[in-house]
């Protein structure tokens, strides 16, 4: 016992003369000739005042309402992402040819100089293992898994001709979500809450809400706040039980006290900032305030209970589960009191063939039932309550699959599977300023790569960004000694979807 | 040895500038010399002007071979070559007379340079950048616009000139022009698309793929042969699927659009380009220009929790959303009043209504975005709200108005979107509502969904032996 006491108050003491020691750096250097460069150095990683002509942060909230650079379509966005990548082919991309092809080997043309994440040897084609028809006015291909859907394909607009470079799962997502396929870049829902602020100062702006069992692969860095001041990453809220876990005070400490002590802490965190002026005691103060405005926001915003049996009806809801149907009614929910960014992940869609759950013909058709309903409910309870023009839905997955039947290290599965494919797959958008009923890009005869309209992942954030009212190549945030942006060096805002 | 030379051509863009800012600098130092405060400066004058010679030497040297390329108008080509060799002799001439008793004629010298250096560069310029760079942003943007304004009936106009041609004088004149013809290709004109460039024709009527016209457009961005080069505005999608019909239906040069063969995607575009043109384009923010709001009443309504921000960063109108604030009083009222010039994007979703907020909503008269769902407002608070002419956007979701209350409202005619789900109006009252507000996309809600086998239905895995 005495041992781990000693332990503590040694490190205690280490830190203190830590900060002793550096506090007398920083003195000495700031009086000394060296305060020249080291400040130069320092505004290098100045996090204030670094967004241009939106002000310093001093002393302020973080998460304060912020304007963007021009006037936005798009007020939110819910990004629905299907983790473990659906396959287009059975869903958006419909390829006649390929069925013709179906059973025969695939011609080597197709696979000289490639490589499959599981695909050895000589695969086999396999066609559409469903059939479609053209939906709507516009006339998009929308198969009859998603019989709901395809009965609102004219707000949709589809993009057919999504690349990527990356074909494991992890990677792929990370550059979905923060353009960059290695970690620690910051997501592009902390993105925007960088950029806008919250709408509603009692719930964060940016809400992640997960289903079909597991966290996507990616880890929670998809919706991580990389360099950014942590204020900005995504709030994870259960699907299950409480929504956000021990927001509940204590017994016998009241909401007075509560404030009073948060209070107290953040006048103590307040001289702290003065004297070191870390960001990240602005962020943690931020999160304080926050959690204590969550404590009764939070419960009221997460609870479905209280919409109408219609609404229930209409989404396709368990109440009491954790499942896709819920998480995309409480997006819906979450929009309308104003959060930026909710942001869906829905497990289970790596359709390889290995067991029944994931194969093409019967787990994946299974998901399928279970996103269609919800999906096409949320847009169009929007549209009725007329949030659709200012929401901008987004659908998509990490990468596509491939025309090929799955033959894991050579071998026949014993399911019907396809494998990772980066070189074409569908993603689609719609409200928020979004042409409705289009189709951009276009695939060839058998779905295997982009012949036109090829965009990437950097494209998609610009767009999305661009509706917002963001001009992606200056939202920036100096880290490191220089700007960084979602986009990197990419990016191209995809005009021919934008009404 | 041919390439290499073309490189040392290349260089001429670049090496150009030494002369210009050496010999520049040489008459400034000189000007200053003159002055007996500046007069040591005179010693520099002969490496300023030797330096600046040489430069201009070896500027000549690279320009000559690049002119051999032959990709340059050739009158604006031959002043820019005898002008730069007459600077690169008169600057020689100056080298000479810098020496100290030819000082008189050194002046002459040194403002004949001048003159000739800003005549040699802005020819140098119209060579590079086309006639008329320096003010053509301006005039260019004009331009095109006149070009799509001449869309009304697609069908009555002939192909090359209305669409085709404008793509090509947007996207493909700058270098492929009377100014510049780049891979001796010229594209402003029927006679110089049918002779082609260096590499031959360009145009298979009939056949996209073999008409490097269409296929060079089409390659990817990353190959050196696709055009527009990378870094130059590109061929859009649209654009891309009106070239490939053009080739394929012919690539005549007078047919009428009426009397070609016209695929779905194309008779979209056509649609598209029509409907573009027919509507105004009419924005949610007024285009007028308002001053700044009352920075007090702003931060008194933020304290109150509003956020209310501009709508952008370089506009003074403002967003304003009430959603943690569900009830108003006198002070919010007169706060409101305050900045209604700016006020155009107004949310108070479930707010408990009074006439006194409605009063003073009724003062913002910008107002283009008022989203009022879940409210307690009911008719006796609407019929205030006829102030608000401009209003583009009205949600009125789960309130408690009737249609009585919203026909009330006759003096907002430029309404686009409103939303009255959740009333006691219906479908049946569209007619009436319709001509009210004739340009209104009304959404009465209340949409169903089929139920299908399909919802519930879970697939499993066939028994196996």
């Amino acid at each position: 016992m005495s041992k781990v006491n000693n332990r503590i108050i040694q490190e205690a003491n280490e830190q203190t003369t830590q900060q002793i020691t550096r506090k007398y750096f920083f003195k000495e250097c700031f009086s000394g000739i060296g305060a020249m460069a080291l400040g130069s150095m320092i505004g290098g990683c100045d996090w204030l005042g670094s967004k241009d002509g939106m002000g310093s942060y001093i002393n302020s909230n973080p998460l304060m309402a912020q304007a963007p650079h021009f006037v936005g379509k798009a007020k939110s966005v819910i990004y629905l992402h299907m983790a473990g990548a659906p396959s287009q082919l059975e869903l958006f991309d419909f390829k006649p040819d390929l069925l013709k092809l179906d059973g025969q080997d695939c011609p080597q043309s197709l696979l000289e100089g490639k490589k499959f994440a599981f695909i050895r040897g000589v695969p086999k084609m396999l066609g559409p293992q469903v059939a479609f028809q053209q939906r709507g006015q516009s006339g998009a291909w929308i198969s009859d898994h998603l019989p709901h859907l395809s009965t609102v394909a004219d707000e949709i607009s589809f993009l057919k001709a999504v690349q990527t470079d990356q074909f494991n799962h992890g990677p792929a997502q990370l550059l979905m979500h923060t353009g960059s396929a290695r970690l620690g870049r910051p997501s592009i829902g902390s993105w925007v809450t960088y950029g806008l602020g919250s709408e509603n100062s009692n719930l964060p702006g940016f809400v992640v809400l997960t289903s079909g069992g597991n966290n996507p692969d990616a880890g929670k860095s998809v919706w991580g706040n990389g360099f950014l001041p942590s204020v900005y990453q995504g709030v994870q809220c259960r699907g299950q039980g409480d929504p956000v876990l021990f927001l509940k005070d204590p017994a016998g400490i009241d909401r007075d006290i509560r404030k009073a002590s948060i209070d107290a802490i953040n006048e103590a965190n307040k001289l702290s900032y003065e004297e070191f002026k870390d960001p990240e005691i602005i962020a943690r103060m931020a999160q304080y305030e926050m959690a204590f405005k969550m404590q009764i926001s939070v419960p009221d915003v997460m609870n479905i209970n209280d919409e109408p049996a219609y609404i229930h009806e209409m989404y396709g809801t368990q109440p009491g589960k954790a499942c896709f149907a819920n998480n995309v009614l409480l997006a819906r929910k979450l929009v309308e009191k104003g959060v930026r960014f909710v942001q869906l992940f829905d497990w289970g869609w790596d359709s390889h063939g290995t067991d029944d759950a994931n194969a093409i013909d019967i787990g994946f058709v299974n998901k399928c039932h279970s996103i269609d309903k919800p999906i096409t409910a949320l847009l169009l309870d929007l549209k009725q309550r007329g949030l659709l023009d200012e929401t901008l839905v987004v659908w998509g997955g990490e990468f596509g699959r491939t025309p090929m039947q799955e033959n894991r290290d050579g071998k026949t599965m014993p399911f019907k599977g396809r494998d990772h494919h980066t070189e074409a797959f569908t993603t689609w958008m719609a409200g928020g300023g979004i042409k409705q009923g289009t189709s951009f890009g276009e695939t060839d005869e058998i779905g295997y790569s982009a012949i036109s309209g090829k965009v990437t992942a950097h494209d998609m954030q610009a767009t999305i960004l661009n509706q917002l009212g963001f001009d992606h190549e200056k939202l920036t945030y100096n880290f490191q000694g220089r700007p960084f942006r979602l986009t990197d060096v990419n990016g191209r805002v995809i005009h021919e979807i934008v009404a | 040895m041919e390439t290499v030379l073309n490189i040392f051509g290349h260089l001429h863009p670049l090496l150009v500038h030494l002369p210009i800012g050496v010999l520049l600098f040489a008459i400034l130092i000189h000007g200053l010399s003159l002055r007996e405060k500046y007069a040591f400066l005179s010693n520099a004058l002969p490496i300023a002007y030797l330096i600046g010679t040489g430069t201009a030497i070896l500027a000549c040297l690279t320009g000559l071979i690049l002119s051999n390329s032959g990709e340059y108008d050739e009158t604006i080509l031959f002043n820019h070559k005898w002008l730069g060799i007459a600077v690169a002799q008169v600057s020689l001439i100056g080298l000479f007379f810098t020496k100290k008793r030819f000082a008189p004629y050194l002046k002459i010298i040194s403002l004949v340079l001048l003159i000739l250096i800003f005549i040699t560069g802005h020819y140098g310029g119209t060579l590079t950048h086309g006639e008329g760079y320096i003010t053509k942003t301006k005039s260019a943007v004009v331009a095109t616009k006149t070009i799509k304004a001449a869309l009304t009936n697609t069908q009555e106009l002939v192909l090359y000139t209305a669409i085709i041609q404008p793509i090509l004088e947007e996207k493909c004149y700058g270098c492929h022009s009377q100014i510049k013809q780049k891979g001796k290709l010229r594209l402003d004109g029927e006679e110089w698309i049918l002779k082609g460039g260096k590499d031959g024709v360009i145009i298979h009527a009939g056949d996209p793929q073999q008409s490097a016209l269409y296929h060079n457009i089409t390659l990817d961005p990353l190959e050196e042969k696709h055009m527009p080069p990378k870094g130059k505005p590109q061929i859009t999608e649209e654009e891309r699927v009106l070239l490939e019909w053009w080739i394929n239906t012919g690539a005549s040069f007078n047919k009428k659009i009426k009397d070609l063969t016209q695929p779905i995607q194309v008779k979209s575009i056509l649609t598209s380009l029509e409907k573009n043109n027919q509507q105004v384009k009419t924005t949610e923010v007024p285009s007028e220009k308002v001053g700044p709001a009352d920075n007090n009443s702003i931060s008194a309504l933020q304290k109150n929790g509003v956020t209310i921000l501009p709508v952008a960063t370089n506009s003074n109108y403002l967003t304003a959303n009430f959603i943690t604030l569900p009830q108003t009083n006198d002070t919010i009222h007169s706060l409101i009043k305050n900045i209604s010039p700016n006020l155009i994007w107004l949310k108070i979703p479930g707010m408990h209504f009074s006439s006194g907020l409605a009063k003073s909503i009724a003062t913002c008269t910008v107002l283009t975005r008022l989203s009022m769902e879940h409210s307690t407002i009911t008719d006796n608070e609407l019929h205030i709200l006829n102030s608000l002419t401009q209003l583009q956007y009205l949600n009125l979701v789960g309130t408690k108005i009737s249609l009585k209350g919203l026909l009330g409202l006759t003096a907002i005619k430029n309404l686009k979107q409103l939303y009255i789900a959740q009333t006691s109006i219906t479908k049946m009252d569209v007619v009436v509502l319709q001509k009210n507000f004739p340009l209104a996309k009304i959404d009465f809600g209340n949409y169903t969904m089929e139920k299908l086998a399909t919802d519930t239905q879970i697939l499993k895995a066939p028994l196996r032996k």
